[in-house]
């Protein structure tokens, strides 16, 4: 099946090059300049993936998010700039999937889009029992971790943690969603325990906890698991 | 009795001219007036009676009372007792009295004749009193109305000096902290030192005498502006007319011709800080408009630069090696003038003061391990050693500032060290602080290390760069209230050292394992 792809960006030669790039990765694309153009062509193309950006010139990129989100959960991938990490936290919080910072590489684009598409794809898919990464394999059914063979203990909230960081694969996941979805809602306040307990996964996971490889740092915005 | 009985043409200035006279002079003044009243009532002796001689006398003591005072009235009491005797009683020209009767006369005629020198003294006081409290009250009306209309503390200053000058017969001068909080004079021109009686009244709020000089011709008393949201500055009197005891004498009024001027600074102070806040408002929208906006309109075009360029290697037919090539080198060149403008517009927020950091507690390798994520590719390979001391306390950091700021460190360290060669960074705690030391094998700092990091130093004109990331490290760290330094690494090289402090992290709960 081909792959529709909405490209919500005002920027023409921007549009271009999105366009081109996921084109050579067999997609469908259609194209939207703004806000209300942008609703319109979702409404009719229902497309699999939205890439968008957040500074449009007709309305708030946010608002777009939680229009799309009453009706579709197709992923989407917030384009915007360094230093505005807020604007991407509050782009995450009401529903986007992923972000990429200007400016991008086609390749980082391709990589991103790819990630969802497939994510999106299995979500039919019965849950696998087993995840591996690295040398690190996760037993859901006997919540069970091991890495290179040999158990690694994880207290009930690491394990938690990890679950649902594995959940949401590929996905850039907000510090408050990871405190409400963990610690619970009454939780907001202490985001520091985030930190600590990635620190303490980073530590029992990965081969070099100071240079993580799977369990990312998203500056200023949160996490991000990868394989 | 009403005053303007006494407003004749002619009585006001000989009350005047009899009040100016020293105590003395009244009490002789008042002796005078007796023996004329005993040499105007002599020839009468045969005529009128001796109760209305009485009469004259208690009438002159009334008048001296009156007129010159409490002491000059008791004299004329007793004087006119004295005279009456001597004079008119018989035997006349002898203190002897025939008639018994007399000594109650004289008894009654000095009761009343005190009585009446003490009642008029009191009342000449208190009508006294009532005027010059009139005066004062109107001196102090036209003070505060002349001071609704001030602008600016120089014309406050003028009305100040120009009034106690006219009114209280006093040089006044006005003392109102500088932008340093120093007090300095308020006229244009005068010398901007701090006077010490001054910054005491101000610290105080109380009135400072200056004692050393007191009652001298450079006495002077130190009034703080005392206003209802606090101190606004000081008021030196000195009088004017060295031998009077003037400012002891008005020092209620100048108290609240003080705290008159005090009110009229602090309105003035809240003005400036209303305007001063608007304009700073103004400016920093202003400023920080324009800044988004070069950011957005530099950023656009780099975008498109960047992913066209990439974008043309998935041109089908493919192109040529040499045109991949040059769109790679393409491709380059705006990641790296995105990254010049990147830092541009940051030491441009940073500068002008605009970055509110964004501080949360976490641990240092975070922001520490996503600058090596995201320099991975940039440092193709090189190998970045981390040394992280076990159980480092939280610290409370702006990560991504934190993380620019590692990011220029790594990468500084891998362009001027030899490709391959490995990067150490070390971290550890030293007492109250989190010291991050990032080094290399490379050539190492220059001898003189004081300008590395202002604005666009390079040590090496031949790498690129406009030599900004140190100046940007430097900011951030500073702002994070820490210190960054180079130095010369042991066995060659380059060594940044940068130190955090510790603060109070909050506590983390651990659970049960």
């Amino acid at each position: 099946m081909t792959a529709r792809v909405l490209i919500v960006e005002d920027e023409r030669e921007i549009r271009r090059f999105v366009r081109a790039a996921l084109e050579h990765e067999q997609c469908e694309v259609f194209e939207a300049a703004g806000v209300q153009q942008g609703l319109a062509e979702a409404g009719t193309r229902k497309p699999h993936l939205v890439v968008l950006d957040l500074g449009l010139p007709d309305g708030d990129g946010v608002d777009f998010i939680r229009d799309l989100r009453g009706w579709s959960d197709a992923p989407i991938i917030v384009l915007s700039a360094r230093s505005q990490e807020t604007d991407k936290i509050a782009a995450l919080d009401a529903g986007a999937d992923d972000y990429l910072t200007k400016p991008f590489g086609v390749g980082e684009l391709q990589a991103r889009a790819r990630a969802l598409l497939r994510r999106q794809e299995r979500r039919g898919d019965a849950a696998s029992p087993e995840f591996a990464f690295g040398d690190v394999k996760v037993d859901f059914t006997r919540r069970q971790v091991t890495r290179a063979g040999q158990p690694v203990h994880l207290t009930p909230i690491e394990y938690r943690l990890l679950c649902l960081l594995i959940a949401h694969n590929g996905k850039v996941l907000t510090q408050r969603h990871l405190l409400r979805e963990v610690w619970g809602p009454g939780s907001v306040e202490r985001s520091h325990y985030v930190r600590v307990y990635i620190g303490h996964l980073r530590q029992k996971l990965e081969a070099d906890a100071t240079q993580p490889r799977h369990l990312l740092t998203e500056t200023g915005v949160g996490y991000r698991f990868q394989p | 009795m009403k005053a303007s009985d006494w407003d004749g043409a002619f009585m006001k200035p000989l009350l005047q001219t009899l009040n100016g006279l020293s105590a003395g002079r009244k009490l002789a003044v008042a002796a005078l007036m007796c023996g004329a009243t005993t040499l105007a009532a002599g020839p009468l002796h045969d005529v009128l009676d001796l109760a209305n001689i009485v009469m004259l006398f208690l009438l002159t003591v009334l008048l001296a009372a009156a007129a010159l005072g409490r002491a000059a009235g008791v004299l004329a009491a007793f004087l006119s007792v004295l005279l009456f005797d001597v004079f008119f009683v018989p035997p006349r020209f002898s203190l002897a009295v025939q008639d018994a009767q007399y000594l109650v006369t004289f008894a009654v005629m000095l009761a009343v004749a005190l009585i009446t020198a003490h009642l008029a003294a009191a009342l000449r006081r208190e009508a006294h009193v009532a005027a010059r409290r009139e005066a004062q009250t109107h001196a102090l009306y036209e003070l505060a109305r002349e001071l609704a209309g001030a602008l600016d503390g120089a014309q406050v200053d003028e009305i100040t000096r120009r009034f106690f000058r006219q009114a209280f017969a006093i040089d006044a001068q006005l003392f109102l902290p500088d932008t340093g909080g120093a007090l300095v004079p308020a006229t244009p021109g005068a010398p901007a030192a701090e006077p010490i009686l001054a910054r005491l009244a101000f610290d105080s709020a109380m009135t400072m005498n200056d004692d050393e000089h007191a009652g001298g011709r450079y006495a002077a008393a130190w009034l703080p502006l005392k206003a209802p949201m606090g101190v606004r500055g000081v008021l030196r009197a000195r009088p004017l007319d060295t031998e009077a005891d003037t400012l002891h004498a008005q020092k209620t009024l100048l108290e609240t011709a003080a705290s008159l001027v005090a009110i009229v600074v602090e309105r003035l102070h809240y003005v400036d800080v209303a305007q001063e806040s608007q304009v700073e408002t103004a400016s920093e929208r202003l400023r920080s408009s324009i800044l988004s906006a070069l950011s957005h309109d530099l950023r656009t075009p780099l975008t498109a630069l960047v992913g066209l360029a990439d974008s043309l290697a998935l041109l089908e037919p493919p192109l040529p090696a040499p045109a991949l090539e040059t769109a790679a080198a393409l491709r380059d060149q705006a990641v790296r003038m995105h990254g010049m403008v990147a830092n541009l517009l940051d030491m441009a927020r940073l500068h002008a003061g605009q970055v509110a950091l964004r501080r949360e507690w976490q641990p240092v390798e975070e922001s520490l391990g996503a600058a090596l994520n995201l320099l991975r590719p940039a440092l193709g390979g090189r190998p970045v050693r981390v040394n992280l001391e076990p159980d480092l306390p939280l610290l409370e950091l702006d990560a991504v500032l934190m993380e620019r700021v590692f990011c220029n460190l790594v990468e500084n360290a891998a362009k001027y060290s030899p490709p391959g060669a490995p990067i150490d960074v070390d971290v550890r705690r030293c007492g109250d602080e989190v010291v991050v030391a990032v080094c290399d094998r490379g050539p190492g700092f220059p001898a003189d290390k004081s300008r590395l990091f202002s604005m666009f130093v390079r040590s090496d004109n031949a790498k690129p760069g406009v030599g900004l990331g140190l100046a940007i490290s430097r900011a951030i760290v500073e702002a994070h209230a820490g210190t960054i330094a180079p130095e010369d690494r042991d066995g060659g090289g380059a060594r940044v050292v940068l130190t955090l402090p510790v603060g109070t992290p909050p506590a983390v709960d651990e659970e049960p394992a």
